[in-house]
């Protein structure tokens, strides 16, 4: 009977999306040049690889130390909140909010933590090159979780099984640290937690791995993954709607930053966007340029072989950083994966729905964009019927999210 | 306290003055930058109907005067947000026309036969440094709008704020050699090809507004060194503040400039930093 129910539930998960999809859909026709694009934005999920910058990355030990601390609230000032306030599971990791205004007034929206592990940057403006110091800088921020180093190793120390797990784990001594080791070791534990936070393939994936196999094998023009619906959503994204410009490759982003005619007027003055987040980074003691990279290893052994101007090779994108008249008021270009469960959209959470989004698009205000010669963003005009199946498409990125869960044999000797 | 404040202000504005040296006695006292900061011309400054709302006059003014601008160069869609400004701080504003009712008739202005009559009569009533900052590209530089609009600009003996690419220069040049062009954003043309158009054009001058190539973290590029050394008279700075937002990295800017200023002979850099577009202003605010 449990092997019957094994294999109901694997066919239920092999052949789930044929059944999400209506019995005759039809592969509609790509030319050369979509198929490429489509290629282009897979294979999903992208192969899994250690954050050299990171020690504990991929440690399964750190994994879980980090995933008990995402939860903990004694991150904070006055154990007000942990992470996972802000970051819910069950919110796409994300809180669902336009401006999150729990513990003080913030003037940015609240990312989802989704496939975070391996990207170039990290926050709207881009202000840290490493997930773990990313991880750290709301424990810095006076409005957000302001976290009393002192207090926080102080109580942690006088937890005895967590003294023990992070000795396990790190093989460091919790109260011999300093107030900077410490933050960044919690920083780096955070990160390698939130490596795992990922999403699974989504119709589109599938229904790309069939048009890639369909490529190499015959094709295959019946039982599409994805609804006609979908697939003039998806020529839309690839085509006129130049989506994929900065929405390219498999997370969706290229990863780099944009202005898209949102205002970034705060409710107190300005949110500078790149250009303080490139500042910011060339200040910034836990970026890949300083001490704390784990990958200068191998740029101390350069410096014993007489080369000392060797910069990590993790950290020359932050070392070829120029600051642009361009960059102010640039914003990160999210990920558009599960993007239909990530709302409020922008920088600021200023559009409520997908809906509101694509009309965001469709109707571009020219006259705030600016741009010369070649134009990237132009509206898009779209009709009520393109709009909705360029929503229907982007609702088909969602795929089930997975993150690290509980293990707590892992550190049964300290308990 | 506020007679002690008033005191420090004093000395510090006395050490300005005995330490400055000459350059900075044509400048009227009340636009005098902080102690210590080169003055600086802005002369690519837009004040737009969304500017107006976000950033009310005085704040724009408060605004002009912390980046330690000597003058700005204003033009705005439509002309109301310079007239605001002009009326605000006269030291401070050197008004410009832009022939666009609102933003974003970039494209549009140069076909739109009511604009001579409108920009003939702002001429009429106000005071003007010059008509700009107006896109024009290639021949279109040829066309009836564009004409009268330089030959208004000969009438009035004022400059030409001109956005486009070099051919458009070298056609409103043919329509009138006498015309005095500034040049924005330097065409987004590389130093060498700009060399080349100042070299031809002896009324042609250029603004770096936009530009970022011609500096790195403070140190000027080799080429661009060439250009400054070369035609010290010719070349402004400038921000354009083209989205309402912008105009919060006047101040940002006018830093980032005085850093890679500071990298030329200090005579260039004046020259550069302000004493151009002071030039350009007084020849056409006589």
């Amino acid at each position: 009977m449990r092997n019957a129910i094994k294999l109901c539930i694997t066919l239920c998960l092999v052949f789930l999306p044929a059944v999400w999809a209506t019995p005759d859909n039809e592969t509609l026709d790509y030319d050369t040049h979509e198929l490429a694009f489509i290629r282009s934005l897979g294979p999903w999920p992208p192969v899994s690889k250690k954050d050299e910058s990171n020690r504990f990355s991929q440690q399964e030990d750190a994994i879980e130390l980090g995933r008990q601390l995402f939860f903990d609230r004694r991150l904070s000032l006055n154990n007000t909140s942990s992470c996972a306030d802000c970051h819910q599971p069950d919110l796409a990791f994300q809180d669902g909010v336009a401006l999150n205004t729990a513990l003080a007034p913030l003037h940015r929206n609240t990312t989802s933590l989704l496939n975070l592990a391996n990207r170039p940057w990290y926050g709207w403006g881009g202000e840290h090159d490493s997930l773990w110091s990313q991880s750290i800088r709301p424990m810095l921020a006076t409005a957000e979780m302001h976290t009393d180093l002192s207090a926080l190793q102080k109580v942690l120390s006088q937890d005895s099984f967590f003294q023990c797990a992070f000795q396990q784990t790190t093989g460091l001594n919790l109260a011999d640290l300093t107030q900077q080791d410490l933050l960044v070791t919690i920083g780096k534990l955070l990160a390698s937690y939130q490596e795992t936070i990922q999403s699974g393939k989504s119709r589109f994936d599938l229904f790309r791995d069939q048009l890639v196999d369909a490529e190499n094998t015959s094709p295959s023009q019946k039982n599409a993954i994805l609804t006609a619906e979908e697939q003039v959503g998806l020529k839309i994204f690839i085509g006129e709607g130049r989506c994929t410009f900065c929405h390219s490759g498999a997370h969706f982003s290229n990863g780099e930053f944009g202005d898209i005619g949102v205002s970034f007027f705060t409710a107190n003055g300005i949110d500078k966007g790149r250009y303080d987040g490139i500042k910011a980074l060339r200040t910034d003691p836990y970026s890949l340029l300083g001490r704390y990279n784990d990958a200068t290893k191998n740029s101390n052994d350069a410096k014993e072989q007489g080369n000392t101007e060797t910069i990590p090779h993790n950290a020359l994108r932050t070392s070829h950083l120029q600051l642009l008249h361009r960059n102010w008021g640039e914003f990160k270009v999210p990920s558009l994966r599960n993007v239909g469960q990530t709302a409020p959209y922008m920088h600021n959470g200023s559009i409520s729905t997908l809906m509101d989004t694509v009309d965001f698009y469709s109707e571009l205000d020219e006259e705030r964009l600016h741009a010369d010669g070649e134009k990237i963003l132009r509206p898009l005009h779209l009709t009520p019927i393109e709009k909705d199946s360029l929503q229907a498409f982007l609702l088909s990125l969602s795929g089930p999210i997975h993150a690290a869960q509980e293990k707590p044999s892992l550190f049964s000797q300290c308990r | 306290m506020k007679s002690i404040n008033k005191t420090l202000k004093s000395v510090s504005l006395l050490g300005t003055l005995l330490f400055s040296g000459s350059f900075l006695q044509s400048v009227h006292a009340e636009a005098l930058p902080s102690a210590g900061l080169m003055p600086l011309i802005d002369t690519h400054i837009h004040y737009s109907h969304d500017a107006v709302y976000s950033t009310p006059p005085k704040k724009a003014i408060e605004i002009l005067r912390e980046a330690g601008l000597q003058k700005a160069f204003v033009s705005s869609s439509s002309d109301k947000g310079t007239q605001l400004l002009y009326a605000e701080a006269p030291d401070l504003i050197v008004p410009v026309l832009r022939p666009y009712r609102k933003r974003g008739e970039t494209s549009t202005w140069l076909h739109d036969e009511t604009v001579p009559a409108m920009l003939e009569e702002l001429l009429a009533n106000n005071t003007y440094a010059g008509i700009g900052e107006f896109h024009v590209y290639g021949k279109d530089a040829n066309l009836p709008v564009i004409r009268r609009t330089v030959e208004l600009a000969s009438e009035y003996g004022i400059f030409l704020h001109l956005h486009g690419d070099s051919d458009a220069v070298e056609y409103v040049f043919e329509q009138d050699k006498d015309a005095r062009i500034l040049w924005a954003h330097s065409g987004f043309d590389n130093p060498e090809d700009v060399a080349v158009m100042l070299e031809k054009y002896p009324n042609l001058t250029a603004d770096l507004a936009f530009r970022t190539s011609h500096a790195y973290r403070g140190k000027v590029d080799e080429d661009w060194r060439k250009l400054f050394l070369a035609y010290p008279d010719r070349i402004m700075i400038g921000t354009d503040t083209y989205t309402p937002e912008r105009w919060y990295y006047v101040v940002d800017h006018a830093e980032w400039s005085r850093t890679w200023l500071a990298d030329l002979p200090t005579d260039v850099a004046e020259q550069i930093g302000y004493k151009n577009a002071q030039n350009l202003a007084a020849w056409a605010l006589k």
